[in-house]
């Protein structure tokens, strides 16, 4: 185990310095896009590495404890956001925004107990990678989204307007905010249809109220709310990436809250 | 507003105030709040969220009939109906769905549930359902907590031929749309025949409470059929029948004496052995196990299944087409 923990180690200090530096960038006017991507890039492939020798010595995947759920999430985040800022060079600069969400998520990484927990007998099931994907996905899209939100929101004071002044203008952004949330509303969608049919297998019902499940159907409604506003009412950037930021809040809590707060938030989970 | 199809006759103005868009909001937000309070004071949710999706379906219907955009735009046609075809099979679903538990003695047949919830319009071919418990195997990991748990059941297949086969999380028995899985609500029961005077001998089992979560109440009142006052009994399980320590799997007592009081008297019986009481003869014949099983039934979520998949798939059509017409970076605002 010390050997899959210094590398993880080591792969969030690649995190983390990458992303210092993507703030760096924003507040000083450089443009490190390059070392950042690097440092993001390699710190995934880090990460990836302490995560394959983990399963390898426990033989299941991080699916069930807190430290696990974590460190999975930020991985597919980190995944997520780095495909993002490859493929979409114009909206770099968001990184000094996604990567703090992701260091508070790293810290409370560190400060989970990385012992391992029983692999309850229904996880052994290729509804488990699919449901947990596509919850993955999802969460991915919204991080996105946030992004791009927290820019347009930034941009309302003097200094924020400064520091993303080389982003595309706030209507380009919000409509990207908004594919990402679009896309975040159908794996969110995908997500429950995958649960509802892995629970009707496992338990022999396909809802059952509990606090994940519920929590995450909250979620689709808010986002699909935040979508028809969006569609109903031609809001303004600023109003339409403040409901962006509530969709991802409660997503957030759902993933992370729910798990922390309830003692059995999930069928099958501890 | 909805825009109307001049090609068809004049809606009036509550079907396009039905149709609003903000209806649909109205309603998204009722159906969020009813399930808060669903989750929240675990209300009944058919109650609680057939007003909101009622609102919704009758707002996707009249939008559907009265926005033109349906019709230029396909894929968000197939989206919508496949939410109102969604809505209609939850509600068929609720009407039709049955939901049990029932518990069975090793080497007795199902015959009825407990606990049981049905829709009004559930067809009823519950009485058609035949299987038998045959035992189970359950394995613990150090704690203990509970890893596997397969029964072993028995039933009879459309033509009547005899089948076996074992059943489990993830893998549940499914006879006549009945899908019947096994529960971790399992435990001891002694098998008793019970003469009443002047009755014919009965065979019967009496289940204790579930092992080894009430590991510390193991004893159960019982009236035998015929008789005149109840009979407590009790079964000493041994603690550490089930280790804590390290892996181990759900196994009998080696010592099945059991402790019965009838009418302030003690007595002590080990398998074998008779009783003799003012109101029949008891003979305590072994120590099995008995087994939880939850039933459920609801025809329409194969169904649901299919309007989920195609409500998903028409609105990432519906999205795909919309992004990939314009870049997002040259779109208007």
């Amino acid at each position: 185990m010390e050997t899959e923990l210094r590398i993880l180690w080591a792969g969030i200090i690649c995190y983390v310095v990458g992303g210092s530096m993507a703030i760096g960038g924003v507040v000083f006017k450089k443009r490190p896009e390059r070392a950042v991507l690097a440092l993001i890039v390699l710190g995934w492939l880090l990460h990836t590495a302490a995560l394959a020798l983990r399963w390898e010595r426990l033989g299941q995947g991080p699916f069930v404890s807190m430290f696990e759920i974590l460190s999975s999430n930020i991985w597919s985040l980190v995944l997520v956001f780095a495909i993002s800022y490859w493929r979409l060079p114009a909206i770099r600069p968001s990184a000094a925004l996604v990567m703090p969400i992701l260091f508070v998520m790293m810290g409370w990484l560190m400060l989970s107990s990385p012992g391992e927990m029983h692999f309850p007998r229904a996880f052994r099931t290729p509804w488990l990678y699919i449901h947990v994907g596509l919850g993955k996905v999802f969460l991915g899209a919204t991080l996105v989204a946030v992004g791009l939100a927290g820019v347009i929101q930034m941009r309302r004071t003097a200094r924020g307007a400064e520091w993303f002044q080389r982003l595309p203008d706030d209507k380009r952004l919000d409509e990207l905010a908004y594919r990402y949330m679009a896309m975040g509303l159908i794996f969110n969608g995908l997500m429950l249809v995958a649960g509802a049919i892995w629970a009707q297998d496992a338990w022999g019902r396909y809802w059952a109220w509990d606090p994940l499940e519920t929590w995450a159907f909250i979620t689709w409604l808010l986002l699909a709310a935040a979508l028809h506003v969006r569609v109903t009412f031609k809001l303004p950037p600023r109003l339409s990436s403040a409901m962006a930021f509530a969709v991802f809040v409660v997503a957030f809590l759902t993933f992370f809250g729910v798990p922390f707060l309830s003692n059995r938030p999930h069928q099958g989970t501890f | 507003m909805p825009h109307f199809d001049p090609t068809h006759a004049k809606p009036t103005r509550l079907l396009l105030a039905l149709a609003s868009l903000k209806l649909t909001l109205v309603g998204l937000l009722l159906l969020g709040l009813s399930t808060v309070v669903v989750y929240q004071r675990e209300q009944s949710a058919t109650a609680w969220l057939a007003a909101p999706l009622l609102l919704l379906a009758f707002n996707l219907m009249a939008a559907v009939a009265t926005n033109r955009v349906f019709r230029r735009q396909m894929p968000l046609l197939v989206f919508h109906l496949a939410l109102i075809v969604l809505v209609l099979l939850a509600v068929a679903g609720r009407m039709t769905y049955l939901k049990g538990q029932t518990e069975l003695t090793e080497g007795a047949a199902f015959e009825s549930l407990t606990g049981m919830q049905a829709g009004p319009w559930h067809g009823g071919r519950l009485d058609r359902l035949h299987f038998v418990n045959d035992g189970f195997e359950i394995s613990y990991m150090p704690g203990p907590v509970l890893d596997r748990n397969v029964s072993r059941v028995r039933w009879k297949n459309g033509r009547g031929q005899e089948q076996r086969g074992e059943i489990e999380q993830n893998q549940p028995l499914v006879l006549l749309g009945y899908r019947i899985y096994p529960t971790s609500n399992k435990g001891f029961a002694p098998l008793f025949l019970w003469q009443a005077n002047n009755q014919q001998p009965l065979l019967t089992a009496v289940h204790l409470p579930s092992y080894p979560a009430n590991a510390n109440a193991q004893a159960q009142t019982w009236r035998p059929p015929g008789g005149t006052a109840d009979i407590w009994l009790s079964l000493n399980v041994e603690p550490d029948l089930i280790a804590t320590d390290r892996a181990s799997q759900f196994r009998l007592p080696t010592d099945r004496t059991l402790v019965l009081r009838h009418r302030d008297i003690r007595y002590e019986l080990q398998p074998g052995e008779r009783l003799v009481l003012p109101d029949g003869t008891l003979e305590y014949r072994e120590l099995r196990t008995w087994m939880g099983y939850r039933i459920f039934y609801d025809w329409t979520i194969p169904w649901m299944l299919a309007a989920c998949a195609m409500a998903v798939a028409s609105m990432a059509w519906h999205f795909g087409k919309k992004f990939a017409a314009t870049p997002w970076n040259t779109a208007p605002g």
